[in-house]
């Protein structure tokens, strides 16, 4: 009998676990539930900055789900599970039986807890839907003034995004530096400052008292150290939450989100979480944590899928990594970057907009923290090394003195120990990755021989 | 991250940049032939093959994308802009890319590049099965044929490149 596959969610890590179950298993029945379009959030700034049409941010279409033979609930939620009976409950009153479940239910905005926070005109921007109301709410003004309540990491994504439209943009963080989840003081410091040079007018170390409305529709926002400010929108980016409440009473063990074993499994054996709402194994370490990012939403679905379709295939974990261009300030952060252990190399050049830092344990890179111009290449290619050294958890040996006398050298010290060697055999899934098959507007991309080529006289021949 | 690829794909292997790093001679003429063939300009800036350059042991070697298994830059892109074509080349779909970087954060071998007027990923895409680097290459240092497995060279030559610094600093 055909294997019932019911998966709760629209982001990457449902879309990935489907296509993967797909890709294993022809004959199961697979049902995804989403309240809205299957979408990859990563692509929601450039739709708010005109860049792409909103369907470039869908990861699936109606036509998509048909050729998958998938049976997609768009628009539906799931108000409860039930574990024993193998079933779970929709909006619409009606219930699915699965065999194997999928949570990956994602995270949901925070509100902000102060007075005016319901008036027209305060909102997150965090869905479609929210992305969606603010370009209804800033269609009409030629330059809207917009205020952002937190400067994390999402958040900033999106104020990218406004920034390269023009917008007049305000921040307002509680902490004494921006992006606080994301980059230490120093390095926040270069941010703040370049930032400030690029017209965004930024108060840290101060929070949101109430929000008013003026007769024009204004909303005036007032501070606790005295400020008010007059803008158009304020959104509200102070943080995000697992979305689990479902979950009261169905028996599957929770924390900051659904725990998970490294099959992505939770406690009962035939449920399985992934992407934010999962805390799962985190690589070189015994700790379970929530890592609310793209690349950790794939891997889990990827897993998840394949062990729902009968596979057995462990993960070892991910790592927590951010990149995000701060208006043309690229920064990057991996692993253990907020470590605050003395074994580290730190570079700082403010004026020249270099930052780098890597916390070493050992003779192993934990974590890094880096900040640079958008257009150093130099810099994101270095990352995606470092990155292999925290993947690979590399033993740097006599290189990481190395390292501490010549940072910039990274490429060396990362061939040196080895580490391009020890990726190349590896895969998630034990097996080489398969392209996703949907491609929005049925794009796809193909490179044919250049003619250019003619121009060379084959060296060798000469 | 973390499984094992069995040996596979012995017959029929797609061909890959094979690297013979001691017959590198530094010339950099495969920066020059790829940013002319990928981009349309002499600029090796542009260039998704990278020399590297150790000067203190008279050792270089070109270094570019593997086209490995895992493809981690084509698993992160959110909106499926990286594809594979019959040569099995990670191939960046221009129209497609939105220009995230997240493929240029999650490659662990630092090949995926961004191209600073368009903000978008640039990748070795082996010119579609007749790569420039390879025939520019007048030594020989960069082959393109089958090889089991792909990337074989990269254990060698990390050897070499530890030995040699090992030795002059000791």
């Amino acid at each position: 009998m055909a294997t019932q596959h019911v998966i709760i969610g629209g982001g990457p890590a449902a879309t990935n676990a489907m296509e993967t179950i797909r890709e294993l298993d022809q004959q199961a029945t697979i049902t995804l539930i989403s309240d809205e379009p299957a979408h990859s959030r990563m692509a929601l700034p450039y739709w708010l900055s005109s860049q792409i049409p909103a369907a470039h941010t869908h990861t699936a279409d109606a036509a998509f789900f048909q050729q998958l033979n998938v049976d997609a609930r768009i628009g539906q939620r799931v108000t409860a599970v039930d574990p024993n009976g193998q079933t779970v409950t929709l909006t619409d009153g009606d219930k699915l039986a699965f065999d194997k479940l999928l949570i990956a239910t994602g995270s949901s905005p925070l509100d902000l807890p102060v007075p005016g926070n319901e008036l027209a005109g305060v909102q997150n921007l965090w869905s479609l839907g929210h992305t969606q109301q603010l370009l209804d709410a800033t269609k009409d003004a030629e330059q809207p003034r917009v205020l952002m309540i937190g400067a994390g990491f999402i958040g900033f994504i999106m104020l990218n995004a406004m920034h390269k439209r023009g917008w007049n943009l305000s921040v307002v963080e509680r902490e004494s530096h921006v992006l606080p989840r994301m980059l230490n003081a120093d390095a926040a410091g270069m941010v703040n400052s370049w930032l400030t040079s690029r017209g965004i007018d930024l108060h840290c170390g101060a929070a949101v008292e109430s929000i008013a409305e003026e007769s024009d529709g204004s909303k005036v926002v007032t501070l606790d150290n005295g400020t008010t400010l007059s803008v158009d929108v304020v959104i509200v980016a102070i943080g995000i939450k697992t979305n689990l409440d479902f979950l009261d009473e169905s028996g599957i063990e929770t924390n900051q989100g659904i725990l998970v074993n490294e099959q992505m499994q939770t406690n009962l054996p035939n449920i399985f979480a992934a992407g934010d709402v999962a805390e799962g194994p985190v690589l070189g370490s015994d700790k379970k944590e929530v890592h609310p990012i793209q690349p950790t939403a794939v891997d889990h679905g990827r897993i998840a899928g394949t062990n729902m379709a009968g596979e057995t295939v462990a993960y070892r974990g991910s790592l927590s990594m951010n990149i995000l261009d701060c208006c043309g300030l690229q920064t990057a952060s991996f692993g253990r970057w907020d470590d605050t252990s003395d074994d580290v190399l730190t570079i700082s050049n403010p004026t020249g907009l270099v930052y780098r830092k890597l916390i070493w344990q050992e003779d192993q890179v934990v974590g890094a923290l880096f900040a640079g111009r958008a257009n150093d290449m130099g810099m994101l290619n270095d990352l995606g090394m470092v990155k292999g050294m925290l993947q690979t958890q590399a033993r740097m040996g006599a290189w990481k003195e190395f390292l501490q006398e010549n940072p910039f050298d990274i490429r060396r010290a990362y061939i040196a120990a080895g580490v391009p060697q020890q990726l190349v055999s590896s895969t998630l899934l034990g097996r080489p990755s398969q392209p996703r098959k949907y491609r929005f507007g049925g794009k796809v991309s193909a490179v044919q021989a250049n003619q250019s080529h003619t121009v060379f006289v084959d060296a060798k021949s000469s | 991250m973390g499984q094992t690829v069995s040996k596979q794909r012995k017959i029929g292997m797609p061909k890959s940049l094979k690297i013979v790093p001691d017959k590198c001679t530094g010339c950099m003429q495969c920066e020059l032939a790829c940013s002319w063939v990928q981009t349309g300009t002499f600029a090796p800036s542009k260039s998704v093959i990278r020399v590297n350059v150790f000067d203190e042991e008279a050792s270089y070697a070109p270094y570019t994308c593997l086209q490995c298994d895992e493809a981690w830059c084509m698993t992160a892109c959110p909106v499926n802009a990286i594809g594979t074509d019959q040569n099995g080349a990670k191939l960046v779909s221009e129209e497609l890319c939105i220009g995230c970087h997240l493929c240029t954060l999650a490659c662990p071998f630092g090949t995926v590049f961004t191209l600073p007027k368009t903000d978008k990923a640039s990748k070795c895409n082996l010119c579609g099965g007749d790569p420039a680097c390879a025939v520019a290459c007048p030594t020989s240092a960069i082959v393109y044929e089958e090889s089991t497995p792909a990337g074989d060279w990269f254990g060698p030559w990390s050897e070499k490149v530890n030995k040699n610094y090992v030795a002059a600093n000791s």
